[in-house]
Parts: C-alpha cells; structure tokens; sequence
C-alpha cells in the first residue's frame, strides 16, 4: 500500500549526514592507518616481516590465539549447561538468574575488571581463603597470568554467550527429547546424540562471537595479564602510545582486523546472524 | 524429556548447582567490591578491620574525580543527543527511503559494532593528531558517536519497522499536515525506540574505555580513564568506592527502564 | 440539469505498462451509500486512493460539489476513511484518537469535548475514552477508527474493505452498525468490498470494476436481473454459463441455438451480437424449472441429473446438457419434484426468456 507521506523521494539524503561521519571518522582513519602500515618507516611490506619473523610479536600472536580459544572454551562449557537450566527452570527463577547475568553485563567493565585484580592478588579474599582451609601454603600467583586474564576473561564473556545460547535452546521442541526418552534413550545418550546437536548452531555462533571478541580484548588483559602474555590489543596500544612505531602497530591493527573480518564473514555466511535483521 | 523440568530426576539438583555456583560468581565481584568500598583496610583486606566513609569522602573531595565525572556525563549527553538525531534520520532513509543498496548501508552502518574498539582508537588518535582534536570535547564526542551510531540504528529502525506507515496516512487524513502527522503521530509512536536508543548511547559512552584512553589529556578525562590511570598505578579503596557507584547507576537503570515502559503503556 | 454531489470525471491511472485504472466515470448524489465491487486488482481500490489523495491521477479529475478535489493537498481535503488495518494512533487513548482531528483543526476544548462523546454515542462505544487501542478488540477498533473519521462532519466517508480483517458473524454486526450510521447520519459513503453479499447488503448503488474498469453501475436488484455484461452476471449472484451460437437477433430479444439443438429466444441480449458468432447463454439456478414433462412448446433444454445435494433450506441439482455443459437447478424446502428425481434421470429444464441472458462472445 502506499503512502501518503512516502513520497516519490528516495529519502538517501538523510542518512548522508550519518555516512558522512562514519567515512571521515571510521573508514578514512582506518585506511590511513593501514596505510603507514606499509609505508613507515619506508614503503613496503617490513612491517609484516617483522610481525611473523620476530618471535617475540609471533608469540603475541599465538597467545591471543591460545588465550581467546581457552575462554571461549571455558565460556562455552560453563554457558551450556547454564543456557539449558535457564530455559526449564519452573516459575520466577529464570527471572531472577537473568537479572543477575544482565546486572553483570550492564556493570561497568572497569569496576569488574577491578573488583578480579583486587580478588586474586595476593593478599585477596580467594588465596586468603584457601590458606585458611589449609589447600595451600604460600599464596597462589593468580593475577598479570595466564589465570588471571582467563577468569577475567571468562567472566566478561559469559553474558554473551548464555544468552544467545539460551535463545537457541528455547527454540528446541521440548518434544523431540520426549521422543528421544520414548525410544529408549537414557538421559546422557539424549544429551549427546539430541540436545547438544541441537543447540551446536548455537554454541557454535556464540562461540565464534566470544572469541572474536576476545581476540581483540584490551582492558581486561591489560590489567590481569602480565607482560608475558600480551595480547594484541595491548601491544597495538604499546606500539603506538608508548614507542610511536605507527608502522608496527598499524600492521599489527590490520591483522587483527582481517582476521575479525574473515571470522564476521563466517559467522555472516554459516550461521543467522541476530543483529543484522 | 532433557528439557521438561519435571522429567529431569537427578540431573535436576546438578543443573541447579551449576547454576548457583555460576550466579555466585557473577554476583560476589560486585557485592564484594560494594563491601569493601566501606572496609577501612588500605589494603583491600577482606573482612576489612572496620567500616569507614573516608573512601567516599577522598572521592568527592577530588576535584579530579568530580570533574572525570562531570565530562563523562557532559560529554554522555551531547553523543546521546547526537547519536539518536542521526541514528532517527539514517533509520527513516533505511526503514523507508527507495534507493538499491539499502541492506547493504545497512550493514555499513553497522561495521563500527564488529569492529575491535583498539583498532578504531589507534586510527582515530593518529587522525587526530593532523585535526588537533585529540584532548578535545569534540573528538571525544565524535569518537564515541561512531560506536554508539550502530545501536541507535539498530534500535530505531526496529521500532520504525513495527509502525505500520498506514498509521501516519489516516493521521494526514484526519487533517494534520505531512510534518504534523510525522510530529504528533509517528515519533511518539516509537517513542520507546528513541528512548532505547537514548539509554543505550549514554551508556556506552559512559562506560567506554579504550577510545578514552586514547583520546584523553592530563585536563580532559573521563571517568573510565581516571579509573583506569589510577588502577595502572595501585588499587586504592577509591577505586571501589567509585566502583560501587557506577553499580548503583546500573541497578537505578535496570529498574527504571522498564518501569518507565510500563508507565508510557499505561 | 444539477451537477453530482460528487462526480468522479475520467479518473485514469497508469503504473508504467499497467493499466489500474481506466475512465472511472461515476456520478454519486449526497447521502448515497455506493459501493465499488471486484476482484483485487480491479482499480477499486486505486480509484479509491486517488479520491483520498494517496495518488495523482494520470488523467481525469475528481469535483465534490463542484470543487476540483485534486488540487487540495490530502490533509485538507476533509475526507474521512476508514481502513482495513485499524490505524489507530497506538500512543494515544480513545478519546484522544478521536479527538486527533478536531484538536489538528483547532476547535476548542469544550467543543471537541462534546463532539468525541457524540461521536463515540454514535457507534456505541460510549465511556470507552480512556481505554487503549491495544486493548480492545478488532471490531471496537474498526468502530474507533469510523468515529474518528465522522468526527468532523466530512462530506464523504471513504471505506477501503474495512471489515475484511474480522470473523463472519463480527463482520455481519459491524455491517448492521455501518448502514444504522448511514442512515442516522445521511453522510455520503464511497465503499470498496470484494464481497457481493456485503454489497448487497450495505448499497444503494454498487459500480462493478474489472481490469481497471466499470463494467455496469446499478442497485442490487438492477445488478441481479439485469446484468450488462458476462463478468457483472458472473459476479453477482450464482449463474451458469451454456455456450452457443447466435441465431437471430430482433426487437424481442436474440435466439441461440446449441450443440445437441436445442435453442431458445426472445432472449435479452448483450455486447457485440452478431448472427453465426458464438455466445453464451447466463441462466441463474434459481429462476430456472425443472420438469419431468414432455415439451410443451415453451424454450427448454434436455438435460441429465448427475447429482442432488441437499442444504437445508434448498436442494441443489446438479445437471448436464445433452452436449456436456454443467448447469444447477436450485429448489426450495418441499418442492414436489425433490422426491420424484434421482441421478440418472432425463428431464428438462425450462425458463422464462426474460430471466436470462446472452452475451456474445468477444
């Protein structure tokens, strides 16, 4: 049907001051840094060398590989059975649990981040309490590692992953798992061979999200990981605001960028995304 | 019968206890820190020695953390201004404008989401520097509108979708004028979307940290940065006493969002 | 001679090789309730909307008493329409939603005061002020929504098949509702349906649209009995079509003959008949005879009993003709011959000419 006020216009012109902004202040930008990426110091591909030859930045590398694939698997297996139990708990408790999960998300990130730092150093509450239980002696390193980051990591990243995760698994007939129990599955031959397929697309899309995500992480890394474990985020930062090599850091800024673009595209291509319709 | 709660016999207490156990988790940070804010350790000792105020007090006796806060919310205000006039304006293009290309703007619009924050903090810095609008109000507020623009659109234009433009039609025949109908009619009819878009856009620039770090100067700080320059150097009890505010502004928002919708219904 | 109340003049609309519509020409007096009837797609509603200014016409013009209406921008044309999605305001109560109009032409509160509580009187939808749209039913809506369109006195009310969205029985209400409001208020109102009962019920007059254009404007009874063309016959009532030839044509009416030879006259005829060219021959199930008698000399038809089919009030018979064209006979509850017949049986079918028609073909 048509409309009165619809008119012939096409109405392009509104969204010019909104595609303005984003090209001067997004697409430009980022170009332009992609740009000294291949022509500072000199023009060329050194910068890239670099990153892949020295084993210090190629460590860099593979730690944020190795650090966003360890919490995206912590998430995911901490996200399911949560996802599952929220969407079949009876009555006001998936009420109350989802606001729990969303007060966490909508918490200032800095505030949680802060409140790990202040809980795993050395005199916080989680060594002061397994010295009282008398599980350790000497309290537990538990802050700038591999520990720290993953826990805070963990924590950040939960929200989003059970809450798709529990979309996914509302979806599911209740009935197919009566079938399944009907045709003589036990409980746990129902949760491999008809759930968790089931609710893979999910776990799969929400996995990706988070890892995606924690690939290009700085605030919690920087804070609860120590220098041996950088991520790119930060050596990005440091490349730039501490050594001003615009060079590095751009190049470094593009591979994380392709790599997030490439993992978008997947996520786009094999899975329904929530966000873009 | 995985998913019937009824039929889940013991398997039931194990999906309640992770259940708990993972609640507490997400929890106890945040009470923890809320605790402390008010413990008279220096030191963060939990159980603190004593209760004390003096956290509070150092915090709003800092005119540096007054004014962090002050330009985070000055500066909160003018990107949710700005972010929903153009979020409004690119949602009616997207949602009814007639030109080829428009998922693809879409999707356009919706990039600065996708991308990792440091990458766009580290290209606007160095853009920055040419404008000489690093350390300044405005290329703060240009940064964080660039983030919060998606949100907005995506707010707005799912609300403009669900408003039937018959709508707008009967109201022009009713009598008002195409801009009448568009002012009295359609934008209070998604409202809810605008004021979504609104809470979103602050929030996010509020609590938005990496475009900060960058953008900032010694004069010109947003509270996430005075937080984050104060953690590099110790974790002082101010920190959580800032902290349990920043809890309390989103408990406040988790309660009063939807009881305002509730209002607007009635 | 005095000019229409509202004259649609050679409305015509063209979408690129589509034709919607095709000189719309119609003459609608004050208070008349006309009804525009067809299949979607048969510029009705296009007609419509040019009215209501949702479109610029190719061609043509639209003068409501005398006055261009194409030239007034939309929202002062003082039209009201109602449509088939309710298009209440959602944020706005139902008074306020009735009051929209009134407030928009800047009457005093007093003033719209009592014109919304009339109003709402009007479809009997009195103390519902308060209540929100989202919470009320489809048929309290449709009547919101016609309170507000008479709310400021238009001189014409247009109606875009407003009771489509709602179950029969509601429907069947809301149309009680509609024609008590056109008479209590005499406004002029412009009906688009593409349901003939609704039509019926509802009109004085209805305009037959086809393929963008009027095929024949008349009351309901005139529609019935006297169709002008094979598509108004068709669609207005029940009928049956049995091909021929044309055999003569005279002041009585034409004569068309059929494959097993039989043939019948004094036949009203209609469109461009020619002696020799095909034609069809319209005959309605409940104005024709059936009889197990020998020809008498009166026109009739041999025909074969394929199969009876009782529905309460009437029994259908469906038959066939000696060269295999399928027509139906309807009769009443406890006519004679109901018993008599079975499947199988060759009787006759016989009519008055003068309840039939013939259209040629092409």
């Amino acid at each position: 049907m048509l409309s009165l006020l619809r008119s012939r216009d096409s109405k392009l012109g509104l969204a010019l001051p909104s595609i303005v902004l984003l090209l001067a202040f997004f697409v430009v930008p980022v170009a332009m840094l992609l740009m000294r990426s291949v022509t500072e110091p000199e023009l060329g591909l050194q910068n890239y060398a670099t990153l892949v030859g020295s084993w210090t930045y190629l460590n860099v590398f593979l730690n944020t590989f190795l650090i966003s694939a360890l919490v995206t698997l912590v998430t995911a297996l901490i996200a399911f059975p949560m996802a599952w139990a929220l969407a079949i708990m009876p009555g006001r408790w998936p009420a109350i649990v989802l606001a729990v999960i969303l007060l966490s998300m909508w918490t200032n990130l800095l505030a949680r981040t802060y409140a790990w730092m202040v809980l795993l150093q050395k005199t916080g509450l989680i060594n002061r309490t397994l010295q009282a239980l008398g599980v350790i002696d000497q309290p537990l390193q538990l802050t700038n590692n591999l520990i720290g980051v993953t826990i805070g990591m963990v924590y950040i990243m939960l929200p989003f992953m059970i809450l798709p995760l529990l979309g996914v698994i509302k979806k599911i007939d209740p009935m197919v798992l009566q079938a399944a129990a009907l045709c003589g599955a036990t409980r746990w031959q129902a949760l491999c061979k008809v759930l968790l397929p089931l609710s893979a697309p999910g776990i799969a899309s929400g996995g990706l999200m988070v890892f995606v995500m924690s690939l290009g992480y700085f605030v919690t890394p920087a804070l609860l990981g120590g220098t041996s474990n950088m991520m790119l985020a930060e050596l990005i930062a440091q490349q730039v605001q501490s050594l001003v090599n615009w060079g590095l850091g751009g190049a470094a800024a593009f591979v994380l960028l392709v790599i997030t673009l490439a993992l978008y595209a997947i996520q786009l291509r094999f899975f329904e995304p929530q966000v873009s319709h | 019968m995985l998913l019937t709660y009824e039929k889940l016999g013991a398997w039931r207490w194990g999906l309640a206890i992770i259940c708990v156990v993972v609640c507490m988790f997400l929890l106890l940070p945040i009470l923890f820190i809320c605790a402390l804010s008010f413990g008279s350790s220096r030191w963060l000792i939990f159980p603190p020695p004593g209760w004390t105020l003096d956290w509070y007090r150092e915090l709003f006796a800092d005119p540096r953390w007054i004014g962090a806060a002050l330009t985070s919310a000055k500066i909160g205000l003018i990107v949710t201004a700005v972010s929903v006039s153009l979020g409004l304006l690119a949602s009616i293009a997207l949602v009814r404008g007639k030109f080829k290309g428009r998922s693809l703007l879409r999707a356009f619009f919706l990039t600065p989401m996708v991308l990792p924050v440091v990458v766009l903090a580290v290209a606007l810095y160095a853009a920055f520097l040419q404008l000489g609008l690093n350390g300044t109000l405005t290329g703060f507020v240009i940064a964080h509108v660039v983030v919060a623009l998606p949100f907005a659109v995506i707010t707005i234009s799912g609300a403009l979708e669900n408003f039937d433009p018959a709508i707008e039609d009967a109201a022009v025949l009713c009598g008002a004028s195409p801009w009448e109908a568009r002012f009295r009619v359609t934008l209070p009819s998604i409202q809810h979307g605008l004021f979504s878009a609104a809470i979103f856009s602050f929030l996010i620039s509020w609590d938005e940290v990496v475009l900060a770090i960058f953008m900032a100067s010694p004069t010109l700080q947003t509270l996430p940065v005075k937080v984050w320059t104060t953690l590099r150097q110790d974790l002082t009890p101010v920190i959580a006493a800032a902290s349990t505010l920043l809890v309390l502004l989103t408990l406040a928002l988790m309660v009063a969002v939807p009881l305002l919708r509730k209002g607007k219904k009635q | 001679m005095k000019s229409p109340y509202l004259h649609i003049k050679g409305i015509r609309k063209v979408f690129g090789p589509i034709v919607a519509a095709d000189n719309v020409e119609l003459e609608i007096s004050e208070g008349e309730f006309l009804t525009f009837l067809g299949p979607s797609g048969s510029g009705k509603s296009t007609t419509l909307y040019i009215l209501a200014g949702f479109q610029d016409p190719t061609a043509g013009d639209i003068l409501l008493k005398g006055a261009s209406l194409l030239s007034t921008p939309p929202h002062k044309r003082n039209i009201g329409m109602v449509f088939q999605r309710y298009t209440l305001f959602p944020h706005l109560s139902v008074g306020e939603n009735v009051a929209f109009p009134l407030k928009v032409r800047r009457l005093s509160a007093a003033d719209i005061d009592s014109r919304v509580k009339r109003a709402l009187e009007l479809v009997r939808l009195e103390g519902y002020e308060d209540r929100m749209p989202a919470n009320m039913s489809g048929g309290q809506q449709q009547r919101v929504a016609l309170a507000r369109a008479l709310v400021y006195n238009p001189p014409v009310l247009l109606m875009d098949e407003p009771l489509s969205a709602l179950d029969k029985k509601l429907r069947e209400e809301i149309q009680y509702e509609i024609r008590r409001i056109h008479q209590q208020t005499g406004v002029t109102i412009l009906y688009v349906t593409h349901d003939q009962e609704e039509a019926l019920r509802l009109s004085d007059r209805i305009a037959v649209f086809n393929q963008g254009k009027i095929e024949q404007v008349g009351t309901g009874p005139q529609l019935y009995a006297s169709p002008s063309t094979r598509f108004v016959a068709d669609f207005i009532g029940d009928s049956a079509f049995l091909e021929g030839v044309l055999t003569e044509i005279s002041e009585q009416g034409a004569s068309i003959r059929f494959a097993d030879g039989s043939a019948i006259s004094g036949v009203p005829v209609h469109g461009n008949a020619i002696v020799g060219n095909k034609a069809e021959l319209m005959l309605r199930p409940e104005r024709i005879e059936l009889s197990c008698g020998v020809p008498d000399g009166r026109p009739s038809l041999r025909v074969t009993v394929e199969d009876i089919t009782f529905l309460g009030n009437n029994t259908t018979v469906e038959l066939s003709t000696g060269w295999g064209s399928k027509l139906a006979v309807r009769m009443h509850f406890g006519h004679p011959l109901i018993s008599r017949i079975a499947r199988g049986d060759a009787l006759l079918v016989r009519c008055a000419p003068d309840t039939a028609h013939v259209f040629a073909a092409g």
